[in-house]
């Protein structure tokens, strides 16, 4: 059953206006790339001295590459913000779940629906752009890798937690939420891996909430050695990632289940 | 054999009571009319039997099952009182989708949806986008995906809703030939004379609760219309 539904929920996502705002954006992100990584020897002179590209590099490879992770997790929870919540108000998933069809199953087939399309952008942009740093820089390819591997399990966690709250929230409010909580617990993570002191609030959120920004961190900072200590977390933050994408889906079912239709 | 029965459900909105204690047995076969005025609760007593809802007190079953389990909706063929069809999807991809999901595959879903268009008289249109429908159209494509597989439970709320006379005497055409090979059927509907037409059974609610149930013939006295004895029923002493 899942695999009809998915389907037809990647199509229906591939229709939407937003799948097109989503594409231009990714393209946009690898032009961007394009234009920052297309620098050489001498491009940069600081006090009459030309600065190394591949220092420059080796600073703005993580940056942008990780600027580009976490537009890609963003990207994945607003599409998936009303991927769920538009097909019940407007009463055409009640056709389908007439059918011998769980809600659960139902559920994960529309959240797949999104991440299709959150995916497909997500790896032209990060691929676009690993391509640019690796070619024009030299840059090892492995950061790039387990960047778009976090990107893909973070994006996975949020569409989830998206799509949940969209079954209780209207789509401005989980559009807010997505697009405010998204980039605040990436800073937060950075601002405590930069050894900032955090209370409150702000410490919940970076010791409760999906370590996004940890795990980008980690998975770009081998490509500059001042901070290349940080990747040796890598691998723990990616399984903590995949619980949190597997916590998403798991809420998502839940939820659902309790939801009394048409909404 | 029972095909589906609400058995003392009761159905809340916050203070707002939309079904109170309803009990209603549909043997396999019957054809049931459900009728009551605007509100009555007809299409909340859908929706639990459906698994769209649940009751707050009480218990709904669809072929023996709790409609929450997928396993009770398997042949079983609803059309919506309000039918919204996804717009930019093809009539006949939508019909194969159904199909599927309806546990039809390979030939015999192909079979499947072709019988559907011929039946419903919408063959020409397979190729369009429902979007680009008229409300009749879209009332017969709703009839089309509730008739795929030939289910042996149909749930129709309102179901000549948009059809033109000639529409509405197909569908008519339509459930007779359900009714014939056996399926069972619950029709929500205002149109009293298509019940009368159609069903050999009728349940009466309102304000949520059953005022009258049973076969025609005993809730109808001798010399009453349907119509006169759901005005007797309803209306105020």
């Amino acid at each position: 059953m899942l695999a009809p539904l998915a389907a037809e929920a990647l199509r229906d996502a591939l229709r939407r206006r937003l799948a097109l705002v989503v594409a231009g954006v990714a393209l946009l992100g690898v032009a961007s790339a394009e234009s920052c990584t297309a620098f050489g020897p001498g491009t940069w002179v600081v006090d009459g001295q030309s600065v190394d590209p591949e220092l420059v590099a080796a600073w703005l490879a993580p940056l942008l590459f990780g600027f580009e992770i976490l537009l890609f997790v963003v990207l994945a929870g607003l599409l998936a913000a009303d991927h769920l919540a538009r097909p019940l108000a407007e009463g055409s998933a009640l056709l389908w779940l007439a059918r011998p069809v769980g809600r659960g199953a139902y559920a994960l087939a529309r959240l797949a629906g999104a991440l299709g399309v959150a995916y497909a952008a997500g790896a032209v942009l990060l691929g676009g752009t690993a391509v640019l740093l690796v070619g024009r820089h030299d840059l090892a390819a492995g950061p790039a890798v387990v960047g778009a591997l976090a990107g893909a399990l973070g994006a996975a966690g949020v569409a989830g937690l998206a799509m949940s709250a969209s079954l209780w929230l209207g789509r401005v409010a989980v559009v807010t939420l997505v697009g405010t909580l998204v980039p605040l617990v990436a800073l937060i993570n950075t601002l405590r891996a930069a050894g900032a002191r955090l209370d409150g609030f702000l410490g919940l959120l970076d010791r409760g909430a999906p370590p996004l920004g940890r795990a980008i961190l980690a998975a770009v900072a081998p490509w500059n050695p001042h901070v290349s200590d940080l990747g040796a977390e890598a691998p723990r933050l990616l399984a903590v990632l995949a619980a949190w994408a597997l916590a998403g889906g798991a809420l998502l079912v839940l939820s659902f289940r309790r939801v009394e239709l048409p909404r | 054999m029972v095909a589906l029965e609400l058995a003392g459900a009761t159905k809340r909105y916050g203070r707002h009571t939309a079904l109170e204690d309803l009990h209603l047995v549909v043997p396999a076969g019957a054809a049931v009319g459900l009728l009551g005025p605007n509100g009555a609760g007809k299409t909340t007593a859908l929706r639990l039997l459906l698994g769209f809802a649940r009751p707050t007190r009480g218990a709904a079953r669809l072929g023996g099952h709790d409609p929450y389990d997928p396993r009770a909706r398997q042949g079983v063929g609803y059309l919506p009182e309000r039918l919204n069809l996804p717009a930019s999807m093809s009539l006949r991809g939508f019909l194969r989708l159904h199909a599927a999901l309806a546990g039809l595959a390979g030939d015999a879903r192909t079979r499947a949806v072709e019988a559907a268009l011929e039946t419903t008289g919408i063959r020409e249109r397979a190729g369009e986008a429902l979007g680009g429908l008229s409300r009749g159209l879209g009332q017969r494509v709703g009839f089309a995906q509730a008739l795929l597989g030939e289910p042996q439970l149909l749930l129709l709320d309102e179901p000549t809703t948009g059809l033109d006379p000639l529409g509405v005497r197909d569908a008519r055409d339509w459930i007779a030939r359900a009714r014939a090979r056996g399926a069972t059927l619950l029709i929500s509907s205002h149109v009293l004379s298509e019940v009368e037409r159609t069903c050999d059974h009728v349940a009466i609610l309102h304000q949520g609760r059953l005022v009258a149930s049973g076969p025609l013939d005993a809730v109808v006295r001798p010399g009453e219309s349907l119509e006169d004895a759901f005005v007797r029923l309803v209306s105020p002493p």
